[in-house]
């Protein structure tokens, strides 16, 4: 079989509307041709992708953000408690914007074989399309991140100018509510206005003037209307005054005359005359079509006829606004569909990928990760992360080897389809074909590694390989059942990973988080009631002077470890629990006893030295890391979060314990793992490491 | 008029420097800087809570710069946007004033706050207002030119960090001597018979012939190693101690040795380079190598901000439009993190840039307390008002791109400028006096007046406000919260009036945001009297009563400046009143204090929460 490569595929003849392109891994990673959506092409693109995924077997997603940890201090530590590891997901997912998603929809064709994939690459930006608060009118930037993103030639002009805007479902909700109380407000408003002021504040003899002037030509405009007939006075005042401002015109099938060419000041005036001289005309202040302001004078021949056009208009404004806000959903349509598909979504290590399409699209994120994890799991019954499934299967983890487990390299090793110098295996590869369905190329680009939709595409392939592993077949002539309820993938479906390096998975079917049983853990099991919190130290304060320190006064093997956050804030796991309450009394008491010469010469003294140190238990941690600020530095962030004492007091120590407990103390073992760590992790764990070869 | 002709008069006059012709354009710049007699600048940046930046609500509108804000209240509010956003142009004006003439040299710099050095700096990350990022777009700001091609830079705090945890190799001063031990006189008898016999083995011409083994050999030795093309040995060494004794003795046995310091990643000294120069003449070409080589690095390491530092040291007077803004951000940018209050921060300012004139300021001078909300508003008026023809003079570019017009705004500050100075006669420092009809610029200098909003543009065309402005003292403000969601401030007046003494006297009441509203006496003493009964329960009942059991709260200004000091701003302004509330329970000087300062109050400035 002779496969043809398209790279740029463009051909001469574009009279064929479906063209099938086989595709091949190449090592550059790229040469996919997908469907690059912007507001221009949205609502095309969005009908052919609904079609697509209603016949889809699966859809692969990925995100792409615009920065992934606030702060140095909220990246995820391997100890992490778990109610502290979704606090952290879920400042990420709140802060940073999504600028790009990857949909792409897999089917598979059995009269040819293969899979047909679909990949999208939406641009999205959370841009202020209805005059109240939008989306998200401000989110952060990593630097870092936004570095990569321009490494990966990620295109930023596309996003800002040409991007897809959307609104969650609580923010249309809110939207809408907002709209029909101001609707109700405006419309008893407009009915009883009579008790209002209607003293004219003169302030200048110019207004005076104006006034008067105005007053004179409104009284000759309606009389001219009720002499006559409406349509004799039309047809006259066409011939006879040519007054500039005064065209009558005819709104809601009533006499009117537009205002043009008055400034705001004046026009408050106008309203001011026609309410206190002129029962029967009423100002209208409508928004028209566009965003231009219209304000006109109609004439209403009752009092009943002025609050029936009052509502009319009131009604045509709500209306117009009511569909602006619906326009504004925007990529949420594409959320939405998914839902109500209920198609099984495959994402790779996308629980923070789940998060962010919560928080834009659904709404906030609720506090707790189990809460979170069933609302997901309603609206999608089936999730698979492909990293979870490449770690767990035992067929997989012997194909994958000692390999990387990042998406690109378990695309190239799991899908070498057709890439001519890989050798030919045992193994059958799945074949994939790329579908366009258009004539106009201008919106297909070619995928690139780090752009989401191929990131996308990428997943959905090393799915789909995985689930031949697995012993899935895919036969020529017979169509797929329900992935989704196949027993071969049952032990994976909705396991997802908390965080890179928890070493636990969370189903979210119960919302219940447990140890990973082939996870190779590098520090010992954190016990969170022997852990104390301290920051605000003096700068110069390495690990080994804390832990010497606090050696002198509990013993020498008083501390079992010590985590620097920052180079302003650590965690100390002392090896007995009541260490803790000691610490924190001692520390109360050598304060409180400032210039005592016990306190000066006391061991901890050089710790409390500049008067700034800080110390509590973990949950202290936990509050501090909810709170909504993200300063650069732990200790400025403590202060942000309103914390005002220096040592929390013995009695509310234990209070908070009981509270929060029952997530303390979970034990993990594992294998191993392979991952690997940013910068900054490295040199947090390299001073762990370096403590404990202290020892 | 000059801002509608300005693009297209403009257009391709503003130099647009980015990372790739930085250092090239930096000499030209310095001479510009420092022949000219005023510097006009101009920023772009990520988001701000400023005055002039758009009317769309906020999620916290009351983080903006308001009329209830005094000058210490609205530094504080700078300080938070500038910590929080991010620069990304920063267009100057060096300009010679000669009569009506204008001579202008504009540049607009493309800025990223780029982690060149890996080590979190400039910033972790920033924020970004959707509606500010869109208003650039619309202008066809080339964000991708700015985050690939920006320039980075480092503020003078962040420099001195930088050094600290990412050193390079360079000359040090030898300090005084300090006492030496006897395992000193050891240390340095070793390393002198170690630095004289490599020293001696390099000087003898008879071995130049020997083979490539008996080379290496010696290499190996007496660890010798080449520095460019000079020979040179490395001395390990443990302290900065150890580093001075080296440094002496080296400077004993030759005039031709150049010793050099060599940190290792973390900082700590690891060693001394001892290099061998051949004579005087190549020993001060090393040294003005080695020179140029740290200049070169250190001109990486703080970027942009070079330009800064050579403002700083021309000590011209610096032209701004929203000068509390632009500099609170310079500040935090390009100096150190800024200090907790105005007074400070303005000392702080003064050491880096001694005149700073406020365009806004200027225009009180010229009519008392009139106010544009823009500068084309601004300029307008002084078409409109007075006769002061400007002849602007740029000239043009030897590489200019002509459709690119960023950073034009510098331009017209510049004009603005010109005009106003027609009228002002600000005379630079160096210059003297003409007559008495000039001043001086310090005489103007350094008077921020900050730029409050309204949530309401007028839409008068002239964008400028009518003389409603009041002077309120903050003894007369009152803030209220814990009444109806969603009620407007008519309503909630409404409520209010008599139902107590205080509320049947003139009194406005206008809204914060949505949990918040502020309410202004104009009766002396009323707030006293209204917050003294509602502490104290002796409402009696009534309407006032309803609304206090229903919730109806109320504190004095200092509450109100007490959560900016704080800086509670994720929150709705009730709940951080609350808060403070809460922590200074038992603090009555909290809810009334007698000196006051006064705010600018102006009645048409309708917070109007039900314009959607």
């Amino acid at each position: 079989m002779i496969r043809q490569w398209l790279l740029w595929a463009v051909p001469k003849t574009l009279t064929l509307v479906r063209r099938y392109r086989p595709f091949s891994s190449s090592s550059s990673g790229g040469g996919v041709v997908m469907k690059r959506v912007t507001r221009a092409n949205f609502e095309s693109a969005l009908e052919g992708l609904r079609a697509q995924v209603q016949e889809a077997d699966f859809v692969a997603i990925d995100l792409e953000m615009t920065g992934v940890t606030s702060a140095p201090w909220r990246e995820c530590f391997e100890f992490d408690r778990a109610d502290v590891r979704y606090l952290k997901v879920k400042d990420s997912a709140e802060k940073f914007a999504v600028v790009q998603i990857g949909v792409c929809p897999f089917r598979w064709d059995p009269s040819r074989g293969s899979f047909l994939a679909y990949p999208h690459n939406f641009f999205i930006f959370p841009r202020k399309e209805l005059p109240f608060d939008g989306p998200s009118h401000e989110f952060l930037c990593q630097t870092t991140s936004m570095n990569f993103l321009a490494k990966y030639q990620f295109d930023f002009n596309t996003c800002i100018h040409e991007g897809i805007s959307y609104l969650s479902r609580v923010q249309e909700a809110e939207a809408l509510n907002k709209l029909s109380s101001a609707y109700e407000n405006e419309l008893t408003n407009s009915i009883n206005t009579s008790g209002e002021n209607l003293e004219i504040p003169i302030v200048s003899t110019a207004d005076l003037l104006f006034t008067e002037r105005i007053k004179n030509k409104f009284h000759e405009w309606r009389n001219r209307i009720t002499e006559s007939s409406c349509a004799e006075c039309y047809v006259k005042e066409k011939t006879e005054h040519v007054m500039t401002q005064f065209q009558t015109i005819f709104f809601k099938m009533r006499p009117a005359v537009t205002l043009n060419g008055f400034n705001s000041h004046q026009m408050k005036l106008i309203q001011l005359v026609l309410r206190k001289h002129f029962k029967d005309l009423v100002f209208i202040h409508a928004q028209g079509e566009e965003v231009m302001l219209e304000r006109k004078v109609v004439y209403t021949d009752s009092e009943e006829d002025k609050a029936l056009l009052m509502r009319e208009v009131l009604e045509d404004l709500h209306r117009s606004k009511e569909a602006r806000v619906r326009s504004a959903v925007g990529f949420r349509h594409v959320i939405d569909f998914l839902v109500s598909e209920q198609k099984l979504i495959v994402g790779h290590n996308c629980l923070l990928d789940i998060a962010h399409v919560y928080s834009k699209f659904f709404g906030p994120l609720p506090s707790s990760m189990m809460e979170f994890a069933l609302s997901i799991h309603e609206n999608f019954p089936n999730i698979v992360d492909t990293k979870h499934l490449l770690n767990s299967s035992h067929v997989l983890q012997y194909l994958m080897k000692k390999n990387s487990k990042s998406l690109s390299s378990a695309f190239s090793l799991l899908c070498p389809e057709a890439s001519s110098d890989s050798p030919k295996s045992a193994h059958s590869y799945v074949k994939f074909e790329v579908q366009t369905d258009e004539t106009g190329l201008s919106n297909w680009t070619s995928g690139a590694k780090h752009e989401a939709g191929y990131d996308a595409f990428m997943t959905g392939c090393v799915f789909a390989q995985a689930c031949a592993h697995l012993g899935i077949k895919f036969d020529l002539d017979s169509p797929l059942t329900n992935l989704a309820t196949n027993d071969k993938l049952q032990g994976y479906i909705n396991h997802l990973y908390p965080s890179w390096n928890s070493g636990t998975v969370i189903d979210l079917s119960t919302g219940f988080e447990k140890a990973e049983s082939n996870y190779k853990r590098k520090y010992p099991t954190v016990l969170f009631s022997k852990v104390v919190l301290i920051w605000g130290f003096p700068s110069k304060f390495k690990p080994k002077d804390l832990k010497d320190c606090i050696s002198k006064v509990f013993g020498a093997g008083s501390v079992t470890s010590i985590f620097f956050l920052d180079y302003t804030a650590s965690l100390v796991q002392f090896s007995k629990e009541e260490y803790v309450n000691d610490f924190l009394m001692l520390k109360d008491i050598l304060e409180r006893n400032d210039n005592d010469p016990i306190s000066v010469l006391h061991p901890l003294a050089e710790l409390l030295d500049g008067g700034n140190t800080h110390a509590a238990d973990y949950d202290t941690y936990r509050q501090i890391c909810s709170a909504p600020a993200s300063k650069v530095l732990f200790a400025d962030q403590a202060e942000a979060a309103g914390i005002r004492w220096k040592t929390l007091a013995g009695c509310q120590n234990s209070e908070a314990w009981e509270a929060t407990s029952m997530n303390g103390s979970s034990t993990f073992t594992g294998v191993r793992s392979h991952e690997l760590p940013n910068t900054h992790q490295v040199s947090c764990e390299d001073i762990l490491d370096s403590l404990y070869a202290a020892r | 008029m000059a801002s509608n002709g300005g693009k297209r008069r403009w257009s391709g006059a503003v130099k647009q420097v980015t990372k790739s012709n930085f250092s090239a354009a930096l000499e030209q710049i310095k001479k510009h800087i420092n022949d000219s007699d005023f510097i006009a600048i101009s920023t772009q940046k990520t988001g701000d809570f400023s005055g002039s930046s758009s009317t769309s609500s906020h999620r916290h509108p009351w983080r903006r710069v308001l009329p209830i804000d005094t000058q210490e209240t609205a530094y504080l509010k700078a300080k938070h946007a500038a910590e929080r956003f991010e620069l990304l142009q920063f267009a100057i004006c060096p300009f010679r004033l000669n009569g009506s003439k204008v001579l202008a040299h504009p540049y607009n710099f493309h800025l990223f706050p780029r982690d060149e050095l890996n080590l979190g700096m400039p910033s972790y990350s920033f924020s970004c207002q959707s509606s500010f990022l869109t208003s650039m777009a619309r202008e066809g700001f080339d964000f991708n030119a700015c985050i690939y091609d920006g320039i980075t830079y480092l503020s003078r705090a962040q420099e001195s960090m930088a050094r600290d945890r990412n050193p390079v190799a360079r000359l040090r001063p030898l300090t005084s001597p300090s006492p030496q031990s006897v395992a000193d006189s050891v240390f340095m008898g070793r390393i002198k018979s170690r630095v004289e016999n490599w020293w001696k083995a390099c000087k003898d011409p008879g071995k130049a012939t020997d083979d490539s083994l008996v080379l290496s050999l010696r290499k190996l030795i007496l660890g010798s190693e080449l520095y460019g093309s000079r020979p040179c040995l490395s001395i390990d060494v443990c302290s900065d101690h150890q580093v001075q004794l080296v440094l002496v003795i080296v400077g004993q046995i030759c005039d031709d040795l150049v010793p050099i310091v060599v940190p290792d990643n973390r900082g700590e000294v690891k060693a001394v380079r001892v290099i061998l120069t051949s004579s005087k003449e190549d020993k001060n070409l090393l040294l003005s190598a080695i020179q140029s080589q740290e200049e070169e690095a250190d001109l990486k390491v703080r970027g942009f901000r070079e330009v800064l530092d050579v403002i700083s040291r021309s000590h011209k007077p610096i032209v701004a439009y929203n000068c509390l803004h632009d500099f609170t951000f310079i500040h935090s940018k390009f100096i150190a993190p800024l200090p907790p209050s105005m007074a400070e921060f303005m000392c702080s300012l003064r050491l880096a840039f001694s005149e700073v004139l406020d365009i806004n300021h200027l225009l009180k001078e010229i009519g008392p307390l009139r106010k544009a909300n823009n500068v084309p508003a601004a300029l307008s008026y002084l078409k409109r008002q007075f006769f002061t023809p400007v002849e602007l003079e740029i000239p043009p570019q030897v590489d200019s791109n002509t459709d690119k017009h960023h950073g034009h705004n510098v331009l017209r500050i510049t004009y603005l400028f010109a005009k106003l100075n027609c009228l002002l006669k600000i005379i630079p420092g160096h210059q003297p006096a003409l007559g008495q009809y000039t001043r001086e610029v310090g005489d103007c200098a350094n008077i921020f007046y900050p730029c409050s909003t309204t949530l309401q543009e007028s839409d008068d065309e002239d964008g400028f406000q009518t003389d409603k402005f009041k002077k309120v003292g903050t003894n007369n403000v009152v803030l209220l919260w814990g009444f109806n969601a969603g009620i407007f401030a008519s309503g909630l007046k409404r409520q209010l009036h008599g139902s107590h003494t205080v509320f049947f006297d003139d009194f406005e009441v206008q809204l914060v945001d949505r949990t918040c509203a502020i309410v202004v006496f104009h009766v002396p003493g009323s707030a006293e009297n209204l917050l003294e009964d509602m502490r104290s329960g002796s409402i009696g009942s009534g309407s006032l009563n309803d609304l206090i059991s229903d919730g109806l709260k109320a504190a004095g200004y200092e509450t109100y400046k007490k959560v900016c000091r704080m800086g509670l701003w994720e929150t709705d302004l009730a709940e951080a009143l609350e808060m403070v509330l809460q922590e200074h329970a038992n603090d009555l000087s909290m809810t009334f204090r007698k000196d006051a300062s006064e705010i600018y109050w102006n009645s048409d400035l309708m917070i109007d929460l039900s314009d959607i």
